[in-house]
């Protein structure tokens, strides 16, 4: 069918976010409405001594004024924890909704000022004085543990001392190495930039009790929880959740930050409804950051090449507090995957995770996936330079073979399938990698440095098995629910708990809808991010809807199947067991008896002629779906570079993607998200960096000095695929969306480094800015006079 | 961030320094001073309309005088807030060396500065340049009124 | 923003009584710097002068030179058949301003009152030898440009018009800052017979400059070789986070090269 599974249908949503009619949280205005804008802290460290208000709260237009000492709810929480080495727990310091006593980061909020507009809101909160004892910043990473102390009895700034693997198998490996790679990377911090910044919007209704909060949320029904059980402790069904049109959350959009929870909890005090809307530098400064790691890497080779033992050091920056899943990204999603698409017998890594007066740091798209990959990608480049082996050839060497699967790695994960060497063939076929020294003596020619550089990844998307995430720390479940409503007319509304901002979830779960039900596309609508509406759900990250929201959809379609079988059986006078359903007909096997789906429909609430007795009207079903593994998407990304070496300048020219995702839904969706992804990780590898300086000010908080990825930017990409079925969900796919971030940064630096190694260049920082590439050109040909 | 320039002036350590101790210099050498008070020996409150462009931000604040060492130097540090758009501070090492052959004075500063909040968050390319300006202005115009006041 | 009072004269002798109605007014051309200014409350004028009325958008050919209106938007500029023709360098700097956005509402007038150290504009004033009409008086360009962000304007005068002299050959050639797209450097290299003009922006801590050793290098031989031998100091050059000032004197001196064509 050309809308089922594998048509690259056309996104049903896009019409309304490109004729600017999308419906997001801060188009919602409600009758009486007032504004909150959040005084915040312009130092990066300090001792609150005292705030006064009193005259913001006599301004114009000023409806009430709080601050931290008001508040009488907690604060938001941490969603994963993990052991330290010596048996004690992660330190969760307290996160309150408004300063106390301290303030953390630039853009700590120290109080609100809510007003009837949002120009009088603004106005007020600068009458607010607030006199500050100033403490030394700690911004550098190498060096937070010596710095001035944080929070209250931390010792050392230190939030967790976490490890995972067999160190003395793997320092063995070391010792008894033929060569040991040695390699520190930092993984630069960035800032998500939605383009959509966060907003809330509060109700309280005081009839009821109860609260309404819109917000810019990828995961309603967790916001509902969070704020109900932890926070607030008041009845989860009090507080109503509605994430309406999303626009992108790249992760920063998870966790419950103070902002929409102080618009919560003021609701209540003022009933009146309150919105906040962050402004560009509000989100620059408040959004959760990404990344901040510096690795130190070692690898053990054998004589022949081979790895023998890996072990990695890793120092993570998280911040002034623990973000919610802050400890989850360096540890589980980090140290699990250090194995990469390599057959590695003995793996150690230690992660110190460090709070520093900076952003919390948190998930970012690929979420301490991208740090291992890129660490190991680049040791893995640099490995192949020293026993002078082609880069390519030195990663099939060390592949974990085919017929490996499943693979148990040494760093807890195990894979359940995988074919690694086809994709770096086909990327190295796409990218024409057998002339690329033509092109280089080309380009040289012109007086162009020209590199080509690997990348092979692979993530551990589907998140998660929730026995798995449990074991390990986590505080959720990591299953996703659906409910597959079939109107009597044989029209279907899903209702998911996954939650759409920017993945085309109403085109790909109607594809899997049309495929099974074979009704038309535009006969199914998609509800979701609306904690009401939808059966408890828990929200899209870590490339899971499609892998675990998507399969409860066809779980639930399974359980309608299976019913509408039992109707058709009854209608066409046959035994359910002869009845068989195809192309959205019923038929009984070994006659001409049919009936369509839409007549089982219509039967199934007009039970006129209906096996009342044995089965209820209706045809609704809801299916929660916990996978058994994660899935393994892996694939190589080649990238290919000309340097200027007159500016530094790096120019992409050319970029083969060859991924498995196993089976594709919608191929043009999974197009668009490989390019997405791919364009975020070059952002990453040549234009962003959230650079702080010593007082710990972020010099980057607006666009003109913070770079985005644009068009102009970025090449064509070539996409191509292969394909091992995900061996344990019902739709044999793996996830998407994370992919194009996780892998193409090391291929790009992989890129330029391979085009300066002819003058001696082995090492480039990410971003690698036209002057840090001009830099290290200027002095290898310093050395090289020397 | 360290910016540092020297002035010969054609004149004693002694008159540079007490000139270095007078508000009226200070007054008139920072860039567009409105308010300058003396609060102690060591501290004067000072309010600045500091226009950067289309900017344009009254810091109130004070100047302080540290490292004390007659007439040798000072530290002249300057903080004040800008309300919404943040907080600035510069501090100037000051230092005076007399050339007994040609009766001149070597005045040599070095300068650091902070700035905070907006003005950081959004301004960064401009604030190396803005601080070298500023310092120059401030010394510009404090060697100007000395060498003017020289004049017969 | 704060609030303040919006006015919108039809002339530029109401725009200049309307800003002496005001105790701290702000002319407002295309609004691209002052209005995000103003929305960042960074500045808090008791009225905007909105000049856009005011009747200066035209753009003439008047022999030796070519008079462009101070309102005339960077569009405009970049579309001109008459600009296009004469000085095809100065279209072409106007294309390469801001974004689709930006061209449509910045103005000419607009850029060069504020001489933003890492505008465009100001290097072409500075390097076609143009003269600034105000209100007032016309300035030649060499007086113009005072500082970093400062100009020989009078608070209370008004840009008209700019007048840019045809040059014999000219080229624009900038590098553009990764984030902002603002000139990081910005060359303009004019050339009127044997004389050569190098003006040079978002580089230098007072703003625009011109460069004299590479005008004489490039008036006793016009070609990009002649500037091997040119040692660009790096003294005086803007250092901040994307490029150092030595970083700076290295894309001058190749900007400049990629000029001369």
């Amino acid at each position: 069918m050309s809308e089922g599974i594998g048509a690259s249908v056309q996104r049903k949503e896009d019409k309304k976010f490109l004729t600017g009619k999308g419906r997001y949280t801060d188009d919602i205005n409600r009758a009486g409405q007032v504004y909150a804008h959040f005084v915040r802290s312009d130092i990066a460290h300090a001792n609150i001594k005292s705030i006064n208000t009193k005259v913001a709260a006599e301004a114009s237009g000023v409806v009430a004024v709080y601050t931290g000492e008001d508040i009488d709810v907690g604060g938001p929480i941490c969603g994963w924890v993990v052991p330290n080495r010596d048996g004690s727990a992660t330190h969760e310091p307290p996160h309150p909704l408004l300063a106390k006593g301290k303030v953390r980061f630039v853009g700590d909020a120290v109080a609100v000022v809510i007003a009837e507009s949002l120009q009088e809101a603004k106005s007020a909160s600068e009458l607010v004085e607030v006199d500050y004892d100033e403490l030394p910043a700690v911004v550098n990473l190498e060096t937070a543990s010596s710095g001035a102390e944080i929070h209250e009895g931390m010792a050392e700034n230190r939030y967790f001392d976490w490890e995972l693997g067999d160190e003395e198998a793997t320092d063995n490996a070391l010792n008894s190495a033929s060569r040991v790679v040695k390699l520190t990377v930092r993984n630069n911090r960035l800032v998500p930039n939605p383009m959509e910044p966060r907003s809330a919007l509060a109700e309280y209704d005081e009839l009821n009790d109860s609260y309404t909060l819109y917000t810019t949320s990828q995961s309603p029904h967790l916001t509902r929880l969070v704020l109900a059980a932890f926070m607030f402790q008041i009845p989860e069904s009090k507080i109503r959740v509605v994430a309406p049109d999303v626009g992108g959350g790249f992760g920063a959009k998870i966790y419950v930050y103070v902002e929409e929870a102080v618009c919560t909890w003021a609701s209540k005090k003022i009933k009146r409804p309150i919105k906040w809307t962050a402004d560009r530098t509000q989100a620059f400064l408040t959004d959760a950051h990404g990344r901040d790691h510096i690795n130190n890497i070692q690898l053990a080779l054998d004589s022949n090449n081979k790895i023998t033992g890996l072990r990695v050091d890793t120092l993570a920056n998280l911040g002034g507090y623990l973000s919610a899943f802050a400890v989850a990204v360096p540890t589980y999603l980090h140290g699990t995957l250090l194995s990469g698409l390599y057959d590695i017998p003995a793996i150690y890594t230690n992660v110190k995770g460090y709070a520093t007066t900076t952003t919390p740091v948190d998930a970012y798209r690929g979420a301490g996936r991208p740090e291992a990959t890129y660490l190991l990608e680049r040791v893995m480049d640099q490995a192949a330079r020293e026993v002078g082996m082609d880069q390519a050839e030195f990663r099939r060497l060390n592949f974990i073979p085919k017929d490996a699967f499943p693979y148990q790695t040494a760093v807890a994960l195990q894979y359940d399938i995988g074919d690694y060497e086809p994709a770096l063939d086909k990327a190295m076929e796409m990218i024409d990698y057998k002339n690329f020294e033509n092109r280089r003596s080309e380009a040289s020619k012109r007086g162009k440095y020209r590199g080509i550089g690997v990348s092979s990844y692979i993530e551990a998307c589907g998140i998660a098995p929730s026995a798995v995430a449990g074991a390990l720390g986590g505080r959720v479940g990591g299953w996703e629910s659906a409910s597959v409503r079939v109107d009597p007319t044989g029209t279907i509304t899903v209702t998911t708990g996954a939650h759409s901002h920017g993945q085309g979830h109403a085109t790909t779960f109607a594809q899997i809808v049309t495929e099974r039900l074979g009704v038309p596309n535009s006969s199914v609508e998609l509800v979701h991010g609306d904690s009401d509406r939808s059966p408890f759900g828990m929200g899209t990250y870590g490339s899971r809807s499609l892998a675990v929201g998507g399969v409860a959809i066809s779980k639930a379609i399974d359980k309608i199947v299976e019913k509408s079988k039992k109707i058709a059986a009854h209608l066409m006078e046959a035994s359910a067991d002869d009845v068989e359903f195809k192309d959205g007909k019923f038929t009984v096997a070994g006659t001409d008896k049919e009936t369509a789906f839409g007549d089982v429909a219509l039967a199934a609430y007009v039970p006129h002629n209906y096996p009342l007795e044995t089965l209820e009207p209706g045809l609704e079903e809801t299916a929660f779906y916990d996978p058994m593994n994660f899935t393994y998407p892996a694939g190589t990304h080649i990238a290919e570079v000309e340097v200027d070496p007159a500016t530094g300048v790096v120019e992409i020219v050319d970029w083969a993607a060859c991924d498995d995702f196993g089976n594709l839904i919608n191929p043009m969706i999974v197009e668009g998200q490989v390019h997405g992804g791919i364009a975020q990780g070059i952002g990453q590898a040549l234009l962003e960096n959230a650079h702080y300086d010593e007082n710990g000010q972020l010099l980057t908080a607006s666009y003109m000095d913070y770079c985005m990825p644009r068009a102009d930017d970025l090449p064509s990409f070539k996409v191509g695929y292969t394909n091992t079925p995900c061996t344990h969900n019902d739709l044999g796919v793996k996830g998407c969306g994370e992919a194009g971030a996780i892998a193409s940064p090391p291929a790009l630096i992989n890129a330029i480094i391979n085009a300066l190694s002819p003058l001696g260049v082995t090492d480039m920082s990410m971003p690698a800015t036209p002057q840090k590439v001009w830099k290290a050109i200027q002095d290898s040909q310093s050395v090289a006079a020397e | 961030m360290e910016i540092k320039d020297s002035y010969e002036l054609p004149l004693s350590k002694e008159r540079v320094w007490a000139a270095l101790n007078d508000e009226e210099f200070l007054k008139n050498s920072i860039p567009w001073c409105e308010k300058l008070e003396r609060r102690s020996e060591t501290e004067l409150a000072a309010e600045v309309k500091l226009k950067i462009g289309p900017m344009s931000t009254r810091f109130t604040g004070s100047i302080t005088l540290s490292d004390i060492d007659p007439p040798n130097g000072y530290t002249i540090t300057g903080s004040g807030k800008g309300g919404i758009a943040g907080a600035a501070s510069g501090s100037a090492k000051v230092k005076l060396v007399e050339d007994k052959d040609t009766s001149s004075t070597i005045l040599s500063y070095e300068v650091s500065a902070q700035v905070k909040g907006k003005i950081a968050q959004l301004g960064s390319r401009l604030i190396q340049s803005t601080a070298k300006k500023l310092s120059k202005n401030f010394f510009g115009s404090f060697v100007k009124q000395l060498e003017d006041m020289d004049k017969p | 923003m704060y609030s303040t009072k919006y006015m919108k004269p039809n002339s530029t002798s109401e725009a200049l009584d309307a800003i002496n109605s005001l105790g701290e007014g702000k002319f407002l051309a295309g609004g691209m710097t002052l209005i995000p200014t103003l929305k960042q409350r960074l500045a808090n004028p008791d009225g905007l002068v909105d000049i856009s009325g005011c009747d200066l958008d035209s753009i003439a050919d008047e022999g030796e030179t070519i008079k462009i209106g101070a309102m005339s938007r960077h569009v405009s500029v970049a579309e001109s058949a008459v600009v296009k023709k004469a000085i095809p360098a100065l279209a072409k700097l106007a294309e390469g301003i801001g974004d689709r956005q930006v061209r449509n509402r910045g103005t000419l007038g607009g850029s060069v009152a504020n001489n933003d150290p890492s505008a465009c504009y100001p290097s072409a004033v500075l390097a076609l030898k143009a003269n600034v009409h105000t209100n007032s008086r016309s300035i030649a360009a060499d007086d113009f440009f005072t500082g970093m962000f400062e100009t020989a304007l009078e608070e209370d005068e008004i840009i008209e018009s700019i007048s840019f002299l045809k040059p014999t050959k000219a080229n624009y050639v900038k590098f553009p800052n990764p984030a902002s797209r603002y000139a990081m450097v910005g060359v303009f290299v004019a050339q009127f017979g044997d004389e050569v003009r190098v003006a040079v922006t978002g580089a230098g801590e007072g703003g625009v400059f011109r460069h004299q050793e590479m005008e004489s290098v490039l008036s006793s031989n016009f070609s990009a070789d002649s500037l091997s031998s040119v040692n660009i100091v790096s003294d005086g050059l803007i250092s901040d986070l994307h490029a150092s000032a030595e970083y700076r004197a290295n894309l001058i001196k190749e900007m400049t090269k990629r000029a001369v064509v």
